[in-house]
Formats: structure tokens, C-alpha cells, sequence
């Protein structure tokens, strides 16, 4: 077995404004990642959360008429810094979608593998890195006699456990999650639930959901985005998750977590 | 629980004639009798097209009519000798010379429309739009003032050149669908696993639309195959086999067919028909393939849908 190395860092977002066009969207996030832990992102549909999480590893500026103000430190670094490709930022920093997406003219083995050749990079043993990285989503064993069948022939559960061992195989610092269980089925989400917990021994995960006992059952820290009409979205509420669905301090967050609106 | 199916409508039982029955039924009558018959119509001249090109050409094809040349056939000769390998060979030069161009350039109009952002996309869009409307001989016209302008004889690459215009449209706009139909999704996996933009396209978006790509390229191969008014303007004939695109006379299956009908014999009319045999049979294979490609691709997608 290959030792992957735990290399979780933190990541802080600093006054995070964006844009779209002429739209402000989010205004003065700040937020901090601890590492080896798993956050929540929460709030109503159209508040932002998405948005800022593609800030996070650099997503967000691929879309055309996208602006962004602020900072994000990656332990310390800015990410943002004009000195620094987007490419290896998003090597650092992992992304699982929303849909399943394996890409359906590869098989599974190169599915896994496939960033590895997207990137450019070369690593000696595949076989090993395939295989850690296929254990650590926990799909190892139902795939490992049928590597070589295209990644559409499995279910969709599959598929997405199989984009979270594609991004794992980069053995990224960060895992990014955009509501990752919202197009699966109870036992397909339970299953890549339990894979979050054990992944945050070994990385910072932040998760966005729109599934209240989802946030409860993974998160150690929630934030609450939320945002009104006129008024952009931000941060209503950080904290532990305990606490946040628990003895929540703002009423708006109290209302929202206990299903009074959004 | 689901809810029960409502019980069948009892005129969903009622005979297609007595659906007919009424104002309304007779206005649907009239549509579907003249939609029918107007199908018809269109379907018999196809028939007749292929049935009359079958007929009278399978009594020039021989087996030696496939790969012989023209060279010392008379009005005279009998159809046992002579035929057309001359130009088929010539006509695959030049369309896969014209493809040669015609694909890349095409590819790289679709994939200009697809992935970027610029503002100059709908112009560029319209401008192929308007080169599909070109007419073929304003095409060799065009070619024919190239050469006259050069002062050089006339040979095998402006044919080419001529066919080359006509072929790109129809490149660029089914390549473009192809790229289009590829989720966008993908794009932001492959981004979002570290690729650079180029890497992400080649390795991700390019495999997704191969076979839409492929099916691009035998319809704008099929688009040029058969062109004949280009090919008169910009080549001269030949008897004999010239590969050289360089230099002297080719012979091609249209311009085969023009001169051969022209000509005016009865045994150079039969060997004309004979040569639109052959060019029909590889249009054929070429949309056969096409459709083949894109209906494996259909079966496929249904078959993960399952």
C-alpha cells in the first residue's frame, strides 16, 4: 500500500466579495477551514453558498462576467496571488459536483487515474494509487474485477463516489463538496457520508447542502449564508455545528434551521 | 400509491375511419391523404433516381471497370475494357486533399464557437452560415480567377481548392453541434481536476464528441464527393492515371460522367452511367457509416440510461 501522506491544511477566506456582471452576490465573507475538519455550508437557494465555495479553489473566475474582491489563504498563501496558476491550485484543492460527472469515455481505472494525465503529472506505481485511491472513497471492492468497463456502466452512486476517488488520486489538501449526495438515493448518501468522515482524518473538507440532518451528521463546524432581494449574501452565522443547530445566536439562523423558511 | 390510470376514452376505440367522420375529421383526412401522397411523390423520384443509376449502370460494371483506366478506349471499344479506377483514385485525392484543410480548419471554427467567449462568435457563425449558401460553380469561379491570375495550368490542387470552401460549412456546423452536445459539466471536472484549458479539451471534450466529429467529416466528405462544376473549371480531363495533384490532367468521377454524357456515344453514355454507379455506391458507404457511428452512439447512451 501506498502511505498517503495527511497533509490537511487550513484555509481562510479573508472579506470574500463577488460579483456577477454588476450584481453583488456575496459582500465580506470570512471564514476559516480548520484542517482535518469537515464544514458546512447551509442557507436558503440563491444565497451565495455555491458561488463562494467555487472561490475557494478558483472555479468561480471561469465564469465569464465573474468579479471577486478578498483573499484566500491556503496556510497562509494566497491563492489569489498574481505569481499563481490556477491549475495548481485546483490540484491542491479538490472538487466533487453537485451531478456525478466521471467522464463517460474512459474507463474506471482511467477515470481515477485521469488526473494524472490532465495535470501532467507523472507518478510511478498507478496501480497502487489506483487502488488507495478507489479504497479510500470505499468502492474498492466493488470495482476492482471490472476496472476496465466504461465509468457509465456503473450506478449513479458509484459514479459519485468514483469522481470523489478521481479527486482523491490528486491526494489534494482540500476536498471542495457541492451538495454531492443532492441527485442520490438514502443508501448512495449514507455511504458517501461514512466516506467523509474517515476522509477528514487525512484532509479539510467544506461541504455545501441543503440537507439539514445531512450538515448534522457530517460537519464539525456550520456556516449560514444568507441573502435578502436587495442585499448581497454573506455569513450570518460560524460555528460549531452543535451549537449552530443546537443554541443558534441569530433568530434568522434559528428560523432557518428549525425549518421556518428556505 | 400511484394513482389509478384513468379508464381508456371510448373513442380511442373507434375505427381510424370514423375519426374522420365530421368538419374537423375531414380537414385531418385532407392533411394526412396529402401529406401521404406528397411523400409519395418524393419517395417515387428517389426510386426512380436510384432504380434508372442501378439499372443502366450495373450493365457497364465489370469487374475491370473498378480498377482500369481510360487509357486507348474508343467509342468503339467494347465495354470488356476500360473503366474508371482512373478517377476514382482522382477523386479521392482531391476530396481527401480538401479534407485535409476543410477538417482542421472546420474543427477549429467549432471549437472557436463552442469554447470561447468572444464577442465575434455570431460573426464568425454567420459568415459560415452564408459559405454553406455558396453556390459550387461560384466556387470554381473563384478558383478558376486564382489561376488565371497565376498564369498556372491547370491541375489537381485547385480542384481541391475549389472543393475546399464547400466542404468546410458542413465540417464546421456538424462539428459544432458534436462539441455542443458535450455536458458542460465535464469541462469543470476536468478544470476542476488541475487540467489547463488545451489539455481539458483534448483529453476530455474531444474523446465525448469523437463520433459526432467523425460524422462531420463523411458528411462534408459526402458534400464534395459528387461536385462536378468546380472540378470542370479548375482540372483538365485525363485518360490515363495521374496522381500528381501538381501537375497535369486528373480524372475524377464527375467530371468522368460530364464528359462521358457529353460525348454523346452510346457505349460513353452506358460507361457515364456505369460511373455514377460507382460514385453513388461511395456516397453510399459514406452516410451508411455515418449513421452507423451516431446510431451506436444512441444505443450506447440508452443503454447506460438503463
Amino acid at each position: 500500500m501506498m502511505t498517503i501522506t495527511p497533509v490537511a491544511a487550513e484555509l481562510r477566506a479573508e472579506d470574500i466579495s463577488v460579483w456577477f456582471g454588476e450584481r453583488q452576490v456575496l459582500k465580506d465573507v470570512n471564514l476559516t477551514f480548520r484542517s482535518n475538519r469537515v464544514t458546512a455550508l447551509i442557507g436558503p437557494s440563491g444565497c451565495g453558498k455555491s458561488t463562494f465555495l467555487r472561490t475557494l479553489n478558483r472555479m468561480h473566475e471561469l465564469i465569464p462576467s465573474a468579479g471577486l474582491a478578498g483573499s484566500i489563504l491556503l496556510d497562509g498563501k494566497d491563492i489569489y496571488d498574481p505569481s499563481v496558476n490556477p491549475v495548481d491550485v485546483r490540484m491542491e484543492i479538490g472538487m466533487v459536483f453537485q451531478k456525478p460527472n466521471p467522464f463517460p469515455t474512459m474507463s474506471i481505472q482511467n477515470n481515477v487515474l485521469s488526473g494524472l494525465k490532465l495535470s501532467g503529472l507523472h507518478v510511478d506505481n498507478k496501480e497502487e494509487l489506483l487502488e488507495t485511491s478507489l479504497k479510500r472513497a470505499s468502492m474498492w471492492n466493488e470495482v476492482k474485477d471490472r476496472l476496465d468497463e466504461p465509468a457509465t456502466s456503473l450506478s449513479g452512486g458509484q459514479q459519485q463516489r468514483l469522481c470523489i476517488a478521481r479527486s482523491l488520486a490528486m491526494n489534494p489538501k482540500v476536498l471542495l463538496m457541492d451538495e454531492p449526495c443532492s441527485a442520490l438515493d438514502p443508501g448512495s448518501t449514507r455511504r458517501i457520508e461514512a466516506t467523509i468522515e474517515e476522509l477528514s482524518e487525512s484532509m479539510t473538507i467544506v461541504i455545501v447542502t441543503h440537507n439539514m440532518q445531512q450538515a448534522q451528521r457530517v460537519s464539525h463546524e456550520t456556516a449560514f449564508f444568507l441573502a435578502d432581494d436587495n442585499v448581497p449574501g454573506g455569513v450570518v452565522e460560524f460555528g460549531s455545528t452543535e451549537q449552530v443547530f443546537g443554541q443558534p445566536i441569530d433568530s434568522r439562523t434559528n428560523d432557518y434551521v428549525n425549518g421556518h423558511f428556505g | 400509491m400511484p394513482e389509478p390510470r384513468p379508464p381508456k376514452q371510448p373513442w380511442n376505440k373507434s375505427s381510424k375511419l370514423a375519426s374522420f367522420a365530421g368538419r374537423r375529421g375531414f380537414a385531418d383526412a385532407v392533411l394526412v391523404i396529402g401529406s401521404l401522397l406528397l411523400a409519395a411523390v418524393v419517395f417515387s423520384l428517389l426510386l426512380s433516381v436510384l432504380w434508372s443509376v442501378i439499372v443502366t449502370g450495373s450493365s457497364a460494371i465489370k469487374p475491370q471497370f473498378i480498377y482500369q483506366n481510360n487509357r486507348y478506349i474508343s467509342t468503339t471499344t467494347s465495354l470488356d475494357y476500360g473503366g474508371v479506377g482512373h478517377a476514382i483514385l482522382g477523386t479521392l485525392e482531391l476530396v481527401l486533399l480538401a479534407t485535409a484543410v476543410a477538417l482542421p480548419l472546420g474543427l477549429a471554427i467549432a471549437v472557436y464557437l463552442t469554447q470561447s467567449q468572444s464577442k465575434l462568435r455570431n460573426m464568425v457563425r454567420s459568415i459560415t452560415q452564408a459559405l454553406a449558401g455558396l453556390p459550387s460553380v461560384v466556387s470554381g469561379l473563384f478558383v478558376l480567377s486564382i489561376i488565371s491570375f497565376l498564369g498556372a495550368p491547370k491541375s489537381g490542387i485547385f480542384g481541391a481548392l475549389a472543393l475546399f470552401p464547400l466542404m468546410l460549412p458542413t465540417v464546421a456546423r456538424v462539428a459544432e453541434e458534436a462539441l455542443r452536445l458535450v455536458p458542460a459539466d465535464l469541462r469543470l471536472a476536468a478544470l476542476g481536476l488541475g487540467a489547463p484549458n488545451y489539455r481539458a479539451f483534448f483529453q476530455v471534450i474531444l474523446p465525448a464528441a469523437k463520433t459526432g466529429i467523425i460524422t462531420a467529416l463523411l458528411l462534408g466528405l459526402a458534400r464534395v464527393v459528387g461536385e462536378t462544376a468546380p472540378l470542370i473549371l479548375t482540372i483538365q480531363a485525363n485518360d490515363g492515371t495521374n496522381l500528381n495533384p501538381l501537375d497535369g490532367g486528373i480524372a475524377t468521377l464527375p467530371t468522368y460522367i460530364y464528359g462521358f454524357i457529353s460525348a454523346g456515344y452510346a457505349s460513353s453514355i452506358t460507361r457515364a452511367w456505369g460511373a455514377s454507379l460507382v460514385l453513388l455506391i461511395i456516397v453510399g458507404i459514406l452516410f451508411v457509416t455515418a449513421r452507423l457511428l451516431t446510431g451506436e452512439k444512441k444505443k450506447k447512451k440508452s443503454k447506460a440510461s438503463k
